[in-house]
């Protein structure tokens, strides 16, 4: 009996070896083999099984969106640098901060408007239904993340206002 | 010089000797211990009651050919799960490269 308790052990032991290699290696191999494209539109042929034209439409659209947001993004980096000089070594929040706030969250609101814009139109370039889906996962994936922010924020500000 | 000859079948001679002879006196309770010892050693080696089974499983499953489909089973199970994890993470890292590309920061 003892014998076959451990014999029983050791088919259970290789059998978790087998098991545990092959999902490694097979792993490995999937990530390797599909992650190692370059292109960053791989998602959207992926994801939303899109073909050659509508690649084609969608890597033209994408082309004249990147320098569009490069130049946003410099925008905002070089506000974000004013506000920071603006409020080194102050103690309270002096006029000039107040406008580089202002004029930084203008510049965020039309980065956004112009992401969003941007977003519309590619989902126009595919098939409906594949637009729709995937107009709804980029604003989940872009705007879902402040929304979650705004919400926790605002609820644990409604918490402490309760204790006030 | 007088000489005897011994037999060795001679009764007197056994008992004699068998009287000179000491024999160790035995311990307490030897017979009980001796007995116990003989029951232990009949037994089985086996595991408790219940457990019966264990031997009926282990002598199906050690059949080579079933061994063989049960670690089959296992490398198939495991190369599908790798490959289904390994999709998903491809997934993850085509659509961060895609965000990274059209929404470096979305909240700046």
């Amino acid at each position: 009996m003892r014998r076959s308790l451990i014999a029983l052990l050791g088919l259970l032991a290789v059998g978790v070896v087998i098991f545990a290699g092959s999902f490694q290696l097979a792993r490995r191999a999937c990530v390797a083999s599909m992650a190692n494209s370059t292109d960053d539109l791989e998602w959207l042929r992926q994801e939303f099984h899109l073909g050659a034209a509508e690649m084609a439409r969608i890597r033209h659209l994408h082309e004249g969106y990147l320098p569009k947001c490069g130049e946003m993004c410099e925008r905002i980096a070089a506000k974000k640098h004013e506000l920071e000089a603006a409020l080194t070594g102050a103690t309270n929040v002096p006029p000039a901060a107040e406008q580089a706030l202002a004029e930084l969250g203008s510049l965020r609101a039309q980065c956004q408007g112009q992401m969003l814009k941007h977003f519309a139109e590619v989902s126009r370039a595919m098939p409906p239904e594949q637009g729709r889906r995937y107009l709804a996962e980029m604003q989940r994936l872009t705007l879902g993340f402040h929304e979650q922010v705004e919400q926790s924020m605002s609820g644990s500000a409604g918490h402490a206002h309760g204790h006030h | 010089m007088k000489t005897s000859k011994l037999e060795p079948e001679d009764t007197r001679l056994s008992a004699l000797l068998r009287e000179s002879r000491e024999s160790p006196s035995l311990p307490p309770h030897f017979r009980e211990y001796v007995w116990r010892r003989i029951e232990h050693g009949e037994k089985p080696d086996s595991l408790p009651a219940g457990f019966a089974w264990l031997d009926g499983l282990a002598a199906r499953l050690l059949r080579p050919g079933f061994a063989l489909a049960c670690l089959t089973a296992m490398l198939v199970a495991g190369a599908l799960l790798g490959v289904a994890q390994g999709t998903n993470l491809a997934k993850q890292e085509a659509q961060a490269r895609y965000l990274a590309a059209v929404a470096p920061n979305p909240l700046h």
